[in-house]
């Protein structure tokens, strides 16, 4: 598996990271919890606010609903964030050099690309990469639009609107194509709540689920019920990247990356139609660019963490990159094969995911490579995990990143 | 109380939306390559040409169920009377991977079984319910305000041989 040329792999690693509650309702600003946890990353990488010269966010407010985006209380943009990063007498020529955002779909592996990007060129020396979401009172995806301009005027007159229908279309698709029943979908959400159950600062700490309770959950968008969507929340992550050779003199056992990847359909499609194909055929694309960047194949992973904001898309990362075939998944995941407390299960969901934190996008998936390759998951660690890959959103939009506990060359 | 989106023409789909009022589903030609395009977009999907010159041409309205969901809880107030509902994933006629998505007219009961129905789809015999993938369905219209017309599908009888579909 030669590379075509990822110069940074293993050049750049996470150094350290914070983890604000996960709450429905913080009761507090979002841009003041983003920044104490910005403050509590750079902390516990064993550096100080003047050493960061790089801050990455994705800012989105991924809501379809007509809830107003306000920078600081619904959304904290990377400019937002480093204009007070610094203590009071902090002059221009102390502002971060490389303040940036992402603009894509996979918002996790995309910040992430570019913050190694800005290391490995030289670009900013350390930077924080975050990301902060938000949950506005009412209806997450409520919108009282009466007028359908632009995009919109092809789905939302006829009452195709936001990520439930969406999801709802591919899903459907697979289920009758590959003879699947939406009841096999009960191990993925067993799995994602009892590992969130065992996390701290999860929404769903000590709250497991059982398959009994996903199947009464009420169906909102045919085969999709409450459950297989992750729980809107206000949370805050935030992770310090630097070189690996500062990383070598920093307090915490680095996590290095060995590369990411991200996906782009060719095909243009109606506002949120994302068919089956698209999904897979595209995915495969993603894959083959993640082997190809990382230098890692799929049967070194011992962590991938599937991204599972919505329950489908953990059939579909397991098909995408090749842990089972094609229409596989929905039988792989039986039988405790998904099950991270089995030393031969594949633990795709040891971190919680979205499901069993809350929606706090990629991020679970990311912090449980870290946590895990750096040794740091307390009661939860696993021994001789060395390759970690953590996904964000949909396999033909989205993408992921795979780290590792060693550098790779 | 919030009413249903209409939609809002503009420069390049006006003549989609005119077409429909009529209860006619014109589909975007690019007059370069010839292909249809639904969105039509700036540039063309096909050929890419940015100046695509789209005609809208009247299509058969005929086309195949690629997917389905039922809605039950909109994130649209509008149509908080009109749950459940069922929206399709049609790929029409005319052009491989040419897709719309719209509702479908006969409603849930379409999930169910052959009996639950009336009209043509009653006709598809016994066991498996009409709304499945690769069902043939015809466009149909919504008329939801005075000179708005929204395109939606009905299920179609499958051809029979020697049948014309
Ligand atoms: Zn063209």
């Amino acid at each position: 598996m030669t590379g075509r040329g990822f110069t940074a792999r293993g050049k750049v690693a996470v150094v350290g990271y914070a983890q604000s509650a996960i709450q429905r309702h913080a009761g507090r600003p979002l841009g003041a919890i983003t920044l104490e946890t910005a403050r509590a990353a750079i902390a516990d990488a064993g550096l100080t606010n003047a050493d960061i010269d790089g801050v990455v966010t994705s800012a989105l407010f991924p809501t379809a609903g007509s809830h107003d985006v306000q920078d600081g209380v619904s959304s904290v943009p990377a400019t937002w964030l480093a204009e007070r990063l610094r203590g009071a007498g902090a002059g221009a020529g102390d502002a971060p050099r490389y303040v940036a955002g992402f603009h894509g779909i996979g918002q996790i592996p995309g910040m992430v690309g570019m913050a190694v990007n800005a290391v490995a060129s030289g670009a900013a020396d350390n930077v924080l990469v975050y990301r902060a979401l938000h949950n506005p009172p009412g209806k997450y995806h409520a919108n009282t639009m009466e007028r359908a301009a632009g995009p919109a005027q092809w789905t939302a007159p006829q009452g195709f609107f936001g990520p439930l229908a969406m999801i709802g279309l591919p899903y459907t698709e697979y289920l009758q194509r590959y003879g699947a029943r939406r009841e096999a979908m009960a191990a993925v959400l067993v799995e994602a709540r009892k590992n969130g159950a065992r996390i701290p600062w999860s929404h769903w700490y000590k709250r497991p689920l059982t398959a009994a309770e996903y199947l009464a959950a009420p169906m909102i968008s045919d085969p999709v019920c409450r459950y297989d969507c992750d729980i809107p929340v206000d949370g805050v992550a935030a992770f310090v990247l630097t070189s690996a050779e500062r990383a070598a003199d920093l307090p915490h056992r680095p996590v290095y990356v060995a590369g990411y990847a991200s996906g782009l359909p060719a095909t243009r499609r109606l506002p949120l139609h994302w068919p089956l194909d698209d999904i897979m055929d595209v995915g495969a694309e993603t894959a083959r660019r993640l082997w190809e960047s990382s230098g890692v194949g799929p049967d070194e992973v011992d962590l991938p963490q599937l991204y599972d904001g919505f329950s489908p898309f953990v059939y579909f990362w397991l098909e995408a990159l090749g842990f089972c075939p094609r229409g596989e998944a929905h039988r792989f995941v039986q039988d405790g094969r998904i099950d991270s407390d089995r030393p031969d299960a594949l633990p795709v969901l040891s971190g919680g995911g979205a499901l069993g934190n809350g929606r706090m996008h990629g991020i679970p998936q990311m912090l449980e490579c870290y946590l895990q390759l750096s040794g740091r998951a307390g009661d939860r660690q696993r021994v001789g995990a060395t390759v970690g890959l953590a996904c964000h959103s949909s396999p033909h939009y989205g993408g992921a990143v795979v780290y590792t506990a060693e550098p790779r060359r | 109380m919030t009413a249903r989106p209409l939609p809002v023409p503009d420069e390049i789909s006006a003549p989609y939306w005119a077409a429909a009022a009529g209860h006619v589903l014109a589909i975007a030609r690019c007059a370069r390559c010839g292909s249809f395009a639904l969105p039509p977009d700036q540039a063309c999907p096909h050929c890419r040409s940015t100046d695509p010159d789209y005609a809208f041409e009247p299509v058969s309205g005929r086309g195949t169920v690629r997917s389905w969901t039922v809605i039950r809880q909109s994130g649209l107030p509008g149509f908080a009377s009109e749950v459940p509902f069922v929206l399709v994933d049609v790929e029409l006629a005319e052009q491989p991977e040419l897709r719309m998505i719209g509702r479908l007219l006969d409603g849930p009961a379409a999930l169910e079984g052959p009996a639950a129905l009336e009209g043509p789809a009653a006709l598809d015999g016994p066991g498996e319910p009409p709304l499945r993938l690769g069902a043939p369905v015809r466009v149909g219209f919504e008329d939801v305000a005075p000179g708005v017309a929204i395109p939606a599908f009905t299920l179609a009888a499958a051809a029979r041989p020697g049948e014309e579909p």
